[in-house]
C-alpha cells in the first residue's frame, strides 16, 4: 500500500444502493365504467379510512366496481395474511390505490404492497403525505420500482376535521384517476 | 488477501481524517479509527466465512453487506478481531424477516437494534454487564460491537437522519447498544438458553428497542409486589405494544442482580414469572379517552374485566439481569411491537 506522510489509504465504508433498475408501471388507458378498481387501507390511519371511503363512493358512482382490503401488520402471522390479502387483490383488480404512507414504516409498506400490484402488472398508485414523499421514491427506487406512481397529499391528515379530509377526497380524486390512467 | 471495497486516500492527520469523514458521510459524528488495510484484513481473517460472503442486505437502501464491507465498519469503529464474529452475528439476527428491519429502520420510532450479548466470551471481548452496562462502563466489546452494527446500517443500509429513516427523535442508542446478561448471577436460565442455545453459546439477541425505560423503589420488600408495579410500569398507556397488533413484539425488563435474587426467591421458574408479570400488565380501559377507547374496544383488546393487556402471551415479557449492585433500579427496553427478537450464535474461528 502506498502511503505518503501527509495521507493514507482506506478503504470506503458504503454500499451501493440496490435497485437502481426500475420496473415497468402500467396504466389503464381506458374510462373508469365497468373496471375492478382495489383500494387498500391501513387500520393505524382514520384520515385514511374516510377518504378512502369517499373515493371508494365516487368510483362506484362513475362505474367502476370495488375492493376494499385493510391492512395493519409486518410482522407474524397478521402480516402473512396482509400481504396475501395483497396478492389475492391484485390478482382480482384491473388497478389499485394503495395507502397510506403517513409515518416511517407505514410509507415502507405502503410501496412494498404497491409494488405487489405491480409485479401483476397492474396500474396502481401508491398514496403517501408530503412530509413522505422523499422516503416513499426512496424506497420505491431501492426495491427496484423507482417510477411507480406516488400521489402526494397534505401532511398531517390526522387532526384535520371530517369535512377538510372530505374536501381534501374531493380535490385529490381527478389526480388519482389521471395517475391510474384512466381515460374519459 | 485481496480487497473488493474501494480504496480512497485521506489524509493522515487525525483531525483531517476526521473532517473527511464527516463531509463524506461515514461517520455517526464521532471520530473513527481508519479503515486500513491491514485493519480490515485482521478482522476478515477471525470471521468464519471468505471476504465476499454476503451476510445479508441491509435496507433501507438495500446495500449489500459482505463479510467485507463489514469488516471496513468495524474497523471505523475499532472493533478487535476477536469480537467481529458478534458484529456478524448482530447482522445475520437483524435481517431475519420477523425482525423487520425494513420497517424498523425507516419508522417515526425511536426503535433500534439493541443488542443482548449471552455466552462465555463476554468478559473476554469486553461486554459490558455490570455497573452501567447501558452506558458509561465503555466496555470495547459493548461500545464497538454496538457501534459497528449502526455504522452498518448507516454506510451499508444507507440509513440517513430525517432522509431514509423518518425517526422524529432517534435515541442515544443509535450510536449503538450492546450490553450482557450477567448470567452468573442469574436465579434462571440465561436469556440465550432460555431461547434455544447451550451453556456454552456465545450468542447475540437483537431486540427492537423504543429506548431505556427506568423504574426505581425504595419501599416495598415484597417481591410480588414490586413486580406488579414494574408489570404496571411497563404497561404505559402510550406504549407501541398498545397501537398493534397484541400478539407482536416483546418487552424486555432487565433485573438488577439483587432484585433478580429476590424475583427468583419468589418465582424459581422464569415462566412463572413472566406469566405473573404478563397477568399484571394492563390498564384499566377507563384509562384511556373516549378516541383511543374506542380505538382498543374496535380491535378487540379489551378483556371480560374492561382491562387492555400489554402483551397477548407471557413469553412477550422477556426478563433478563444485568446492571450494578444497587438494589433500586430495573429498565424496560420497550418494544417496537411489529417486531420479533432474533438470536443467532456467534460463530468464531477455532
Amino acid at each position: 500500500m502506498t502511503t505518503t506522510t501527509n495521507s493514507i489509504w482506506v478503504r470506503r465504508p458504503t454500499a451501493v444502493p440496490a435497485g437502481e433498475l426500475s420496473a415497468p408501471t402500467f396504466r389503464l388507458e381506458r374510462p373508469l365504467a365497468g373496471l375492478t378498481i382495489g383500494l387498500r387501507t391501513d387500520r393505524a390511519w382514520r384520515s385514511w379510512q374516510l377518504i378512502a371511503g369517499v373515493w371508494d363512493e365516487y368510483l362506484q358512482r362513475d362505474g367502476a366496481q370495488t375492493i376494499s382490503v385493510e391492512t395493519g401488520a409486518q410482522i407474524g402471522q397478521p402480516a402473512s395474511s396482509d400481504r396475501k390479502q395483497i396478492d389475492e387483490l391484485a390478482e382480482q383488480v384491473d388497478a389499485a390505490i394503495v395507502g397510506l404512507g403517513t409515518c416511517g414504516s407505514c410509507t415502507t409498506f405502503t410501496i412494498k404492497d404497491s409494488v405487489a400490484v405491480e409485479e401483476h402488472e397492474k396500474p396502481v398508485v401508491a398514496i403517501v403525505c408530503e412530509e413522505f414523499t422523499v422516503h416513499a421514491h426512496n424506497v420505491a427506487r431501492h426495491v427496484g420500482h423507482g417510477d411507480l406512481s406516488v400521489l402526494v397529499l397534505p401532511y398531517p391528515l390526522e387532526a384535520r376535521p371530517t369535512e377538510e379530509l372530505q374536501q381534501i377526497a374531493r380535490d385529490y380524486y381527478p389526480k388519482v384517476l389521471e395517475l391510474l390512467g384512466v381515460t374519459a | 488477501m485481496t480487497l473488493a471495497s474501494e480504496r480512497v486516500e485521506v489524509p493522515a492527520d487525525p483531525r483531517a481524517q476526521y473532517e473527511r469523514s464527516l463531509e463524506e458521510h461515514w461517520s455517526d459524528g464521532v471520530p473513527q479509527l481508519p479503515a486500513t488495510d491491514d485493519a480490515i484484513e485482521a478482522l476478515i481473517a477471525a470471521a468464519p466465512y471468505p471476504a465476499d460472503h454476503v451476510v445479508c442486505v441491509l435496507p433501507p437502501v438495500n446495500g449489500v453487506a459482505t463479510v467485507e464491507l463489514v469488516a471496513v465498519n468495524a474497523a471505523l469503529a475499532g472493533v478487535e478481531p476477536a469480537a467481529f464474529p458478534f458484529v456478524l452475528a448482530a447482522l445475520e439476527a437483524l435481517s431475519e424477516p420477523e425482525w423487520n428491519a425494513f420497517g424498523l429502520t425507516t419508522t417515526t420510532s425511536s426503535v433500534f437494534p439493541m443488542l443482548i450479548v449471552n455466552g462465555p466470551a463476554r468478559d473476554e471481548v469486553g461486554i459490558d454487564y455490570r455497573a452501567s452496562c447501558m452506558g458509561g462502563a465503555a466496555g470495547r466489546g459493548s461500545m464497538t460491537i454496538g457501534r459497528a452494527v449502526a455504522l452498518c446500517l448507516r454506510n451499508i443500509g444507507g440509513q440517513r437522519a430525517g432522509e431514509t429513516t423518518k425517526s422524529v427523535f432517534g435515541q442515544p442508542a443509535r450510536f449503538g447498544f450492546c450490553i450482557g446478561e450477567w448470567e452468573e448471577r442469574s436465579p434462571w436460565p440465561s436469556l440465550a438458553q432460555r431461547r434455544g442455545f447451550g451453556v456454552d453459546d456465545n450468542v447475540v439477541t437483537v431486540h427492537g428497542g423504543k429506548g431505556t425505560f427506568p423504574m426505581a423503589d425504595i419501599h416495598n420488600d415484597d417481591a410480588r409486589d414490586l413486580l406488579y408495579l414494574i408489570a404496571k410500569s411497563m404497561a404505559y398507556p402510550l406504549a407501541n405494544m398498545f397501537l398493534g397488533n397484541v400478539g407482536n413484539g416483546e418487552v424486555v425488563v432487565a433485573f438488577n442482580p439483587m432484585w433478580a435474587e429476590r424475583f427468583g426467591a419468589a418465582f424459581p421458574d422464569v415462566d412463572d414469572l413472566t406469566g405473573y408479570l404478563q397477568e399484571n400488565a394492563w390498564q384499566p380501559i377507563d384509562l384511556w379517552p373516549a378516541a383511543n377507547a374506542e380505538m382498543l374496544r374496535q380491535r378487540g383488546r379489551v378483556d371480560s374485566h374492561d382491562r387492555v393487556h400489554l402483551v397477548e402471551r407471557s413469553d412477550q415479557i422477556v426478563p433478563i439481569v444485568c446492571g450494578g449492585l444497587g438494589s433500586l433500579h430495573a429498565i424496560g427496553l420497550p418494544s417496537f411491537g411489529e417486531s420479533t427478537m432474533q438470536s443467532k450464535r456467534v460463530v468464531r474461528k477455532s
